[in-house]
């Protein structure tokens, strides 16, 4: 029994499908399409017809996807927000479907102009569709994330059909609507030639690009009817736009409800990565506090250490911040002695650069401004236009004796060891000398 | 006198006006070869809109604090999913809205849209362009990386420079008001928190209140016709011109959605202009303003700084006061002053640099 449902009966669909479709190509090639009944009763085939058109045509599409490329679709529903969304627009769009046919049977079987014209083929398959439709609802309700699994099972199974290797093994595991409802599926594509089902193949092709037509009676007095049938024709455009609209604002959903989930649940680090996140921090966090001990030991102290005068270099200036926090540099002049000198430019205070050039001068790069360190003074032109200020200094011993200051009257050596000051004297700054020393 | 005042405000405010059905149902937008300026306004506010949106979100994350600051901003473009997107459309809007802000009043100016009586429109206008730079300003200055806080002290210190044009008892004024922005000394924590919540509290604020004025004033007064000849043709503008109006702000979107994804807006700086501020190190080359301050900004570099200081005050002032100023200019004369200050920005903004190296090359 299994193997005739899922190997015999789908190349037997198959095959009627297949030549069913042919004869009724040639024989008939003005009855390959829906037969409009639409001048008939209008109303409730507007609403039906169009629930049901938009809900299956999305749902058939989605199907033909998964078989066509079941791994761009796997891809896709490993994404948890995709996932989720396909479901639920799945769901959503089969209730749409049931509806729509619903009320489409009811038009056929309680309208008697309708019901004159109504096969029973047209009947049979209103029913078929209705338990199809069903089924898959059921699937989704019941066995969930079927857009994920599918491509698993009934994938290959419908590949192994197609490639005439049949196995049906894959799918007689499975839960029993999931067969049924594979089942009902071909039974479909048996159906097709030999009813209404015909314009699916046709009406993709005609339907939505011929020119508009008029489905009148031809007593041309009934323009009421002309009229309304130009108002269908008009819908049909407005299906069609709102098919592909419809379309985009999914994708654009699923794309922002992705990214804004996840932006507002915050990112999951690995261990690793939260390690070097912390890492970083720390280092920022230390740098700060060593900034705002610098401004705590300036506000306390009347020295502020600099460096050893020995560790002066004449060429590389070494940057220190003075009292007030602005950027400075300690040069060794040409006798020894530092030479200190403010390195927050005069003119829009960026930081000056700590190289001294061959002549003598520190440049600001900001807007280049070259400053001559023995002066202070900028260069003809330069947008700096006052001098850069030096700084008044203190050196120390290692007992805390006095050797050498400059103040505002100059610098005065008070030891006669100039060597012993230049190897192991201690360079300060001093915040206010006059009234120290 | 009083009278007077009650007057001016019952002619900019007439209550009578003041329902659904005048303010909207029978709106008409002029159709003529200038209708196009009328999109740049609804333009500015789908940026704020987008400012406002992507600037909350940005806020889960930022920590306005000197040591966090930068590690939050690149916490949020390396780790938080769509963080990146999110920073790039607040960096792209912000200069989207500026130069839209800028455009729709240029061609206010040049339509005249100015006149009698939406004499406030303008003025609320001019205080929101002001406004637009501020924001631009002190949000430069949050992800506190090395161009931001350098190029924010030299913007504070030319404050600074008037100190030295000013009669001796007052010259210390200037640096007071630095002082005053900065909140200390030097460029620091007090700065940063005093940007953030200017940039984040104070400005929106502001900006909501004046835009709800601009905005309500406009449909009261309906559209100025924009141009000197006869207007023949309308349109309504409900529905018709907000369903373009919409349909424009879809396509922009998209626009700045897909440059966002594409690039970042930091691409544009050289290697250590982003990295972490570093108080102790030498100020980096390169230190510029964002582009949108470029005309203010090269002539800086090039004149004498009392002659910019001002240039630019006198412009605002011209800027506040058109609606009198040129109370009796035809649509003619307005836009080509309009063009030549186009001109004049588009000079300045796209070849600036090359022009200050010409005026500076003979040094
Ligand atoms: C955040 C900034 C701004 C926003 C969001 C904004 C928004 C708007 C909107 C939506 C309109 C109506 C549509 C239009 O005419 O384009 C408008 C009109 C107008 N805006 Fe703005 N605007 C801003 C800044 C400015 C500025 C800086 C000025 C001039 C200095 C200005 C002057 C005007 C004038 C005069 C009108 C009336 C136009 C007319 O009646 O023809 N606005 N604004
Ligand atoms: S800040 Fe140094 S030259 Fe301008």
């Amino acid at each position: 029994m299994e193997s005739f449902l899922f190997i015999g009966l789908p190349y037997i669909s198959i095959g009627l499908f297949l030549f069913g479709t042919i004869a009724r190509f040639r024989s008939s090639l003005y009855s390959i399409s829906s037969q409009s009944s639409q001048f008939l009763e209008h109303r409730a085939l507007r609403w039906g017809s169009t629930a049901w058109h938009i809900g299956i045509i999305l749902i058939l599409l989605a199907h033909i996807a998964v078989v066509l490329a079941p791994g761009l679709w796997t891809g896709l529903m490993s994404n948890k927000t995709i996932l989720l969304v396909t479901e639920s627009t799945g769901i959503a769009l089969s209730l749409l479907c049931l509806i729509g046919i619903l009320v489409l049977a009811v038009r056929r079987l309680v309208f008697s102009k309708v019901q004159a014209v109504t096969t029973n083929m047209d009947l049979v398959v209103l029913g078929l569709l209705f338990v199809q439709v069903g089924l898959g609802l059921a699937v989704a309700l019941k066995h969930k994330w079927g857009a994920a699994w599918a491509t698993g099972t009934v994938v290959p199974y419908l590949w192994s059909i197609l490639t005439l290797k049949p196995r049906a093994e894959l799918v007689t595991e499975m839960p029993l609507l999931v067969k049924a409802h594979v089942v009902g599926g071909f039974a479909f594509i048996a159906l097709i030639p030999f009813s209404r089902l015909i314009h699916m193949l046709t009406a993709p092709v005609h339907y939505l690009l011929r020119e508009p037509q008029l489905v009148v009676w031809s007593n041309l007095s009934r323009t009421r009817e002309a009229v309304i049938a130009q108002a269908y024709d008009s819908r049909r455009f407005f299906l069609r736009g709102f098919v592909a609209t419809g379309a985009g604002a999914t994708m654009l959903a699923v794309g922002v409800m992705d990214k804004l989930v996840r932006f507002f649940q915050g990112p999951k680090l690995s261990k690793e990565q939260e390690a070097a996140l912390m890492e970083e921090k720390l280092i920022r966090i230390k740098s700060t506090v060593e900034q705002r001990e610098l401004e705590y030991e300036r506000l306390k102290n009347d020295y502020i250490y600099v460096c050893r005068v020995s560790d002066l270099d004449a060429r590389v200036g070494r940057y220190f911040t003075d009292f007030e926090m602005r950027p400075a540099l300690a040069f060794r002049d040409e006798d020894g002695l530092p030479l200190l000198i403010s390195a927050k430019c005069t003119h829009l205070g960026c930081t000056i650069a700590n190289e001294l050039s061959a002549d003598g001068k520190i440049l600001c790069p900001c807007h280049i401004s070259y400053f001559d360190i023995k002066t202070g003074q900028p260069n003809e032109g330069s947008p700096a236009k006052s001098p850069l200020p030096h700084l008044d200094w203190v050196i120390f011993d290692s007992q805390g004796n006095l050797l050498a200051q400059r103040n505002s009257s100059g610098v005065t050596i008070e030891t006669k060891d100039l060597a012993l000051l230049l190897q192991q004297g201690s360079l300060y700054i001093v915040k206010n000398l006059d009234k120290r020393v | 006198m009083f009278r007077a005042f009650s007057d001016f405000l019952s002619a900019r405010f007439p209550v009578e006006k003041m329902n659904f059905n005048a303010m909207v149902a029978k709106k008409e937008v002029p159709v003529h070869k200038m209708s196009w300026a009328y999109y740049l306004g609804g333009l500015s506010l789908f940026f704020l809109i987008v400012q406002v949106v992507t600037g909350l979100m940005l806020l889960f994350y930022y920590e306005p604090t000197v040591s966090d600051a930068h590690a939050s901003v690149e916490f949020i473009t390396k780790h938080v999913s769509g963080g990146a997107l999110i920073r790039n459309m607040h960096s792209w809007s912000a200069s989207a809205m500026i130069f839209c802000v800028m455009a729709h009043m240029l061609t206010a100016f040049a339509m005249k849209a100015f006149e009698r009586p939406r004499e406030l429109i303008w003025v609320t206008g001019v205080i929101m362009l002001l406004l637009t730079f501020t924001f631009g300003f002190t949000g430069y200055l949050l992800p506190w990386n090395q161009i931001a806080v350098n190029a924010t002290k030299v913007g504070l210190q030319s404050i600074e420079e008037i100190g030295t044009f000013l009669p001796q008892s007052l010259s210390t004024l200037p640096r007071l008001i630095r002082e005053t922005i900065q909140g200390e000394a030097s460029v620091g924590q007090a700065t940063l928190s005093r940007f953030y919540a200017l940039h984040v509290v104070v400005l929106p604020l502001l900006m909501f209140a004046v835009l709800a004025l601009h905005l309500f004033s406009i449909q009261l007064h309906g559209m100025s016709k924009g141009v000197d000849s006869e207007v023949r043709k309308t349109e309504k503008f409900f529905p018709d011109f907000m369903i373009k109006d919409l349909t424009l702000w879809g396509v922009v979107f998209l626009v700045l959605f897909i440059v966002a994804l594409c690039l970042p807006f930091e691409s544009f700086f050289s290697y250590p202009l982003s990295e972490p501020y570093n108080p102790l190190g030498s100020t980096p080359e390169g230190i510029k303003p964002e582009w949108y301050f470029y005309f203010l900004y090269y002539p800086l570099e090039m004149l004498p700084f009392w002659v910019v200081f001002l240039v630019t005050n006198a412009a605002v002032l011209v800027l506040l006061l058109a609606p009198w100023i040129f109370r009796g200019t035809s649509r003619r004369t307005l836009r080509v002053l309009a063009v030549v200050i186009t001109a004049y920005l588009v000079l300045m903004t796209v070849f600036g640099e090359q022009i200050y190296y010409i005026v500076k090359g003979g040094q």
